[in-house]
């Protein structure tokens, strides 16, 4: 504050005026923001199918709450489509579904739910699908209610809540998306991406935004010989990318890979592969584990605190974790977090499991702990080490 | 009774008075204040209070601090330089052809097209306006295509991906605004006023120096400061054409970012962000009215 011609008492005086006119505003209801505004969730409900009541009244009490209100689940990720049409349509016709923000990112899920907290409209999401890390935050913030699945054993202990307030769902493996008809020859390692020939071909989705471009960057780290604890690695990477003009500062879209435009991105492989299959015969899109290895990134699910249909949330978990809503999302590529318990038993059909493609490369599961790092070291850095690279 | 006689004759007038007392003038504007009170000014009271308390509601300036990172400051510089050279850019061809389509005489038809096409392309913007833009400056774009069999290739990370491409596809949406905000006041100046200059000797020169410009400076002005603010708060067409390193060259895009994340956001500074934004839109209406009334001191 040096510097300032004000007699040091009147500048005093103002500022503890200011502060506490600040204050006043900021205790305001309307104005005020953070947890402690939310109203307090309802006590929880059964933790599981049991204290429930077994499935069939599980189902009387979704019954009776008739619609259920999901947000972000894109049709076009990991057979949520699919997934969507069995259940509102097919097994429970009489829950309505109200199919919020297709499109909505992580952060946005947990604001609609401190948004809506209180509100018993359609408006309220009851269930949410979203990136690993936020589990654990979501939770101290008082915003999930507790509830375990009929399987809940059979998820790797690993990735779920041990009090059942979130669940890993289903994972994917860090991948590139190549269309073969448009690059000079089909990256195979990481170091191929650095290849002169490839020079304004690569897109990809912003690292600080989406879950998935930050895991993708953070991937890169085991390409040179990297750990997962070796975030910056990622980023000397990316830089390396940046600076020789393969990487193209504009983000990924599927119809400008399929146009050849920008051929080549790195996306989850159950996205990769699902545009692969829905470009068959328009362009001939390849997916590649890089050689040198890759990681795998789990989203989680949970139900809301505030849930105004918490019955239906129930019956919808139940639904996911199941035998069949698993297979509904191996349909769509994306590993369920109960595969090997299903491989196990041999429930699997043998079709859907010759579709999966081989990763005969050595795949990664960092820790809860590693994701934290690695993706906030990576969001604070994209900027200042990569974005920089770009200014005019 | 004599007297009464006559007034009977003349119908009662009936008594208005109270629709002329200044308390219901006002009443007019009560939906529009309504209005900005609820959709402009009390969501702007909450940026700015969410810039200053922290997730606690406790006081603190850290996130307006957090301002000053090179990050942050890097996208402003080049924010503010997008907005004026396109500001400049399309001011001026959009000058040029307001001035063609009204003064330059051209044919009626062409006017109105060039009216209509305005009026669509000045809200042409986001994912549309940058897809059209890569059809034709993309690396294997139109262009691109046309220009092989000469040997020539354009660099799309050059002319579209980045700071001049961002400068191209702004350009496109300012010059039909420019239009839109120009006709009337090019219409304004009378053809009289022009005789009159010539008859008293005067060049075109000496026209456009002394009478055409200072007339229409204060709209020209007015242009300017819309065009740049306009440019400053464009986020879908940023977003669309640059993604997340338009977050380098564009307020905007950072600003959502600490919203829009599947990771960590940081919406303490989102808001202290979009709050000084406001300041810099504030600061460039203080400027414009300075300005305007600098240029209208002919008039009095």
């Amino acid at each position: 504050m040096s510097g300032i011609p004000m007699n040091r008492r009147r500048f005093l005086q103002l500022s503890a005026l200011a502060n506490a006119g600040l204050m006043v505003w900021g205790s305001h209801p309307l104005l005020a923001q953070g947890s402690s505004a939310l109203p307090p969730p309802p006590p929880p409900g059964p933790i599981d199918l049991k204290a429930a009541g077994g499935m069939d009244s599980l189902i009387a009490a979704a019954r009776k709450e008739g619609e259920l209100s999901t947000t972000a689940l894109p049709d076009d990720w990991a057979n949520y489509k699919g997934i969507k049409r069995v259940f509102f349509k097919e097994k429970y016709p009489f829950l309505k579904h109200n199919d919020l923000t297709p499109d909505a990112s992580s952060a946005e899920e947990i604001e609609q739910i401190k948004a809506n907290a209180g509100n018993k409209g359609p408006q309220n999401p009851d269930v949410i699908d979203v990136g690993f890390v936020w589990g654990a935050r979501a939770k101290a913030e008082n915003l999930l209610q507790p509830y375990k699945v009929a399987t809940w054993d059979t998820i790797p202990t690993a990735i779920k809540d041990p009090d059942g307030f979130w669940y890993g769902d289903y994972y994917g493996t860090m991948s590139f998306e190549v269309n073969a008809d448009a690059v000079p020859f089909v990256p195979q390692d990481w170091q191929d991406l650095l290849d002169p020939r490839l020079k304004g071909m690569i897109a990809i989705n912003d690292p600080t935004a989406s879950s998935q471009s930050t895991h993708l960057v953070w991937a890169s780290s085991l390409g040179n010989g990297g750990t997962l604890a070796q975030p910056e690695k990622g980023l000397a990477f990316f830089k390396e990318l940046a600076k020789k003009g393969n990487l193209v500062a504009t983000s990924y879209s599927p119809a400008s890979l399929v146009s050849g435009e920008l051929p080549i991105s790195l996306r989850w492989d159950y996205n990769a592969l699902a545009n692969r299959d829905n470009n068959m015969g328009k362009a001939k899109i390849q997916v590649v584990y890089p050689k040198s290895g890759t990681l795998a990134g789990v989203y989680l699910q949970a139900i809301s605190a505030y849930a105004p249909r918490p019955h239906a949330a129930r019956l919808w978990m139940e639904f996911l974790y199941s035998d069949e809503g698993q297979l509904l999302w191996l349909e769509g590529y994306a590993k369920p977090v109960r595969f090997n318990d299903m491989l196990k038993r041999g429930v699997i059909p043998k079709a859907l499991l010759d579709r999966l493609p081989a990763a005969d490369v050595k795949v990664e599961f960092p820790t809860l702990e590693q994701v934290q790092t690695g993706l906030q070291y990576i969001r604070d850095n994209w900027v200042k080490e990569v974005g920089i690279t770009y200014k005019s | 009774m004599a007297l009464a006689t006559p007034s009977q004759s003349v119908p009662p007038r009936r008594n208005f008075s109270w629709l002329h007392s200044p308390s219901w003038d006002w009443l007019g504007l009560v939906p529009f204040l309504t209005f900005i009170a609820v959709f402009l000014l009390f969501p702007g009271l909450v940026i700015v209070q969410r810039s200053l308390f922290d997730s606690e509601g406790r006081l603190t300036w850290q996130y307006w601090q957090s301002l000053s990172q090179a990050a942050i400051t890097l996208a402003y510089t080049n924010s503010l330089q997008v907005s004026v050279i396109t500001a400049v850019s399309g001011g001026l061809i959009g000058s040029m052809l307001t001035w063609a389509i009204t003064l330059g005489g051209l044919p009626a038809g062409i006017r109105s097209a060039v009216l209509s096409f305005a009026g669509v392309a000045a809200n042409f913007s986001g994912i549309p306006l940058v897809f059209a833009f890569v059809a034709l400056l993309g690396r294997i774009g139109l262009l691109n295509q046309w220009l092989r069999p000469l040997g020539v290739a354009l660099d799309p990370q050059v002319f579209l991906y980045g700071f001049w491409g961002l400068c191209i596809v702004y350009t496109y949406f300012q010059i039909p605004l420019t239009v839109l905000v120009l006709v009337p006041a090019f219409q304004g100046l009378r053809r009289e006023w022009r005789e009159a200059a010539e008859n008293l000797g005067a060049t075109s020169t000496q026209f456009w120096l002394y009478v055409g410009l200072p007339v229409l400076m204060p709209s020209l002005l007015g242009a300017f400061a819309l065009l740049f603010v306009n440019a400053l708060s464009t986020y879908a067409t940023a977003v669309a054409l640059l993604g997340g390193v338009g977050q380098v060259f564009a307020v905007t895009v950072v600003v959502a970012n600490q919203f829009r994340t599947d990771t960590f956001g940081d919406p303490g500074l989102g808001y202290a962000l979009a709050a000084s934004m406001i300041l810099v839109i504030g600061a460039t209406i203080a400027v414009y009215m300075v300005s305007r009334r600098w240029a209208e001191q002919w008039r009095r």
